[in-house]
């Protein structure tokens, strides 16, 4: 500690140079530290716990290829289901294009049962109501309170994929535990079936709840091979494979988020080093002198390190800062556009990253230009300019 | 010079090397300086005199011979002893003071004691004390950059002195000095030496600094030339 003072007053030797890269450390932790967040929302997204016991069900080649309905009979009689439904993405648009959100069409029997995680509060009379209104529909507490949608309002909704253009009359809203669990809407297949004839039938996957965990590869196991010569073939895996084969249709977002970070930590540390370098440099005298009056050669070496490292970690503290402000104006801002950064948030991992990084960044910025100015002999230190 | 040798050089020599050339500094030098004494090495440019302070001040190893200062011997000391030996026994005057600029004088004066295991009303106690022998007791928040270039070299001979050091050595401390502000220098490490006992071994080029030593060793090409003391 009693170097302390030492240490700050050096770091604000150069008070523009030291504000400039602190604020440059800044700037890039908060990248970073955004960039490393929305990758953690999407990989939380496709890990969802509660979905360990869900299954989905889908056609070999791929997910927008069909499969019959009434593969959901011999799926429910497999003694490890405990329901099944056919579930069809209809990628709807709600008055404009912008307002995005889920919405599917759903064998609604089992969906209570199938996504009791996530449909946590909700009316039975209002489900029953859904159940028998072939126009009904029931969305999330979020979505409906987002475009003040009340039981018994209309949602026009316009087909992307299929055409047709359901009014859906909404006949439940339920509430769930996370925020971005009510971003859905569900009606039934029946009505797609109905309005498009090529999907009398057919559905785009099955979504399975298996009585216990430990069954789900025996199932997965069994469904393929039991599909495996049909004319649709099947490709079962879990909910949260599912959803990141969803995901990698976006193209390999970790790869290229993973790699604009490293290209951000790599130009830090030349940023950083080139910094820790010239303030070295500069003090090539006083570091002799410190040498000369007793400080032993890894003394002085500490003193530098804590100093490149406190540099750091002030860039640091500052980008953390930036992306907490970010991350609440991202969730309020871009939440109600993209429901996935609804609950979006500055991951406890992702904050300790950036600790680590610019701790790491500042000793190793520093300590080749220090480990160079304690080892130059002190004669020769004292005799530079 | 009847009194106990607190430097004492035997043969010392010392060479630098540019690519395969050997350049001989300092060739087989013996000397012996009484502890108590006030010396000023001289001699023309690259005669060594700078050389010899720096390994008598252990800040620099000799190629050849043997340095005894303050009853060790230098050349059986690793990189971290003879740190640790130069922190206890030997205080530095630069020419150009060679003070922090972002610290204030006190804090200039209390970098060495912070390798002492003292408390921080210790090292109060002793900062305010070295500082009130250079008369500098009302500069102690002033930084190097709000001094003026005596005060500076003031505050660096406090710096020199605040842990007790049996050796003082100074290199050319009056050469960035005007000649009103050098014999002020001058004269407290004259007073250094006469009350307070510090043995001062002093480089310099300048006659007048070198009278306030009581012995002059002069030296040329690496060898002692002559040894003067001085009558005043």
């Amino acid at each position: 500690m009693k170097y302390l003072a030492l240490v700050l007053r050096s770091l604000f030797r150069s008070k523009r140079r030291t504000v400039l890269t602190v604020l440059f450390l800044a700037v890039s932790v908060f990248l970073v530290a955004i960039l490393q967040s929305v990758l953690a929302t999407l990989e939380g997204f496709a890990n969802n716990p509660n979905a360990s016991s869900r299954v989905a069900v889908r056609h070999k080649v791929s997910i927008t290829n069909l499969l019959p309905l009434r593969y959901g009979d011999w799926i429910r009689q497999q003694p490890e289901v405990e329901a099944a439904m056919g579930l069809q993405w209809f990628g709807g648009v709600y008055q404009d294009p912008r307002n995005f959100f889920a919405n599917f069409a759903a064998e609604p029997e089992a969906i209570v049962t199938i996504f009791k995680e996530e449909i946590v509060t909700y009316s039975e009379a209002e489900f029953r109501d859904f159940l028998r209104d072939r126009n009904g529909c029931i969305v999330g507490q979020s979505l409906a309170a987002k475009y003040g949608w009340k039981v018994g309002d209309v949602v026009p909704l316009k087909g992307t994929i299929f055409p047709m253009d359901p009014r859906l009359t909404v006949r439940g809203i339920w509430r769930s535990r996370r925020q971005v669990d009510e971003q859905a809407l569900y009606f039934h297949h029946k009505l797609l079936e109905e309005s498009v004839p090529w999907m009398e039938g057919r559905v785009g996957a099955f979504w399975v709840r298996i009585k216990h965990p430990d069954d789900v590869p025996a199932f997965i196991e069994r469904a393929d091979r039991h599909f495996s010569d049909a004319v649709e073939p099947t490709q079962s895996e879990t909910e949260n494979a599912f959803q990141l084969n969803f995901l990698k249709m976006m193209g390999d977002i970790a790869t290229i988020i993973h790699a604009i970070t490293m290209a951000v930590l790599a130009a830090l540390l030349i940023v950083t080093a080139n910094t820790m370098a010239m303030a070295i440099r500069e003090r090539t005298t006083e570091v002799a002198v410190f040498r000369a009056m007793g400080f032993t050669s890894w003394q002085v070496l500490g003193i530098l390190l804590a100093e490149g490292i406190l540099l750091a970690l002030l860039g640091g503290a500052g980008g953390i800062g930036l992306a907490w402000l970010g991350a609440g104006l991202i969730k309020t801002g871009l939440g109600s556009a993209i429901p996935w950064l609804v609950d979006f948030a500055i991951p406890k991992e992702t904050l300790l990253l950036c600790l680590h990084a610019t701790m790491g960044l500042g000793f190793l910025s520093t300590l080749l230009p220090a480990w160079r100015a304690v080892r130059r002999p002190i004669v020769d230190g004292l005799r530079a300019l | 010079m009847d009194c106990e040798p607190i430097i004492r050089c035997q043969s010392v020599a010392k060479s630098y090397w540019r690519g395969s050339l050997e350049i001989p500094v300092l060739q087989g030098l013996d000397l012996e300086i009484p502890s108590g004494g006030y010396v000023a090495l001289m001699g023309p440019s690259g005669s060594g005199k700078t050389t010899l302070l720096n390994l008598i001040a252990g800040i620099d190893r000799p190629t050849g011979g043997r340095l005894e200062v303050c009853g060790t011997h230098l050349n059986d000391l690793d990189d971290d002893d003879l740190a640790a030996w130069r922190a206890t026994h030997v205080g530095f005057i630069f020419q150009n003071y060679n003070l922090v600029p972002v610290l204030t004088a006190y804090e200039n004066v209390e970098l060495p004691l912070l390798l002492a295991n003292l408390s921080r009303r210790e090292r109060r106690e002793r900062v305010l004390e070295a500082l009130e022998r250079v008369d500098l007791l009302d500069r102690l928040e002033n930084r190097p950059g709000q001094l003026s270039g005596g005060q500076e070299q003031r505050v660096a001979i406090a710096r020199a002195i605040v842990t007790d050091p049996d050796l003082l050595v100074a290199d050319e401390p009056t050469g960035a000095l005007d000649a009103k502000n050098a014999e002020e220098v001058m004269a407290l490490l004259e007073n250094l030496n006469g009350e307070w006992g510090k043995t001062i071994l002093l480089v310099t080029h300048d006659p007048k600094a070198a009278h306030h030593a009581r012995v002059q060793i002069h030296l040329e090409k690496g060898v002692l030339d002559r040894t003067v003391e001085v009558n005043r």
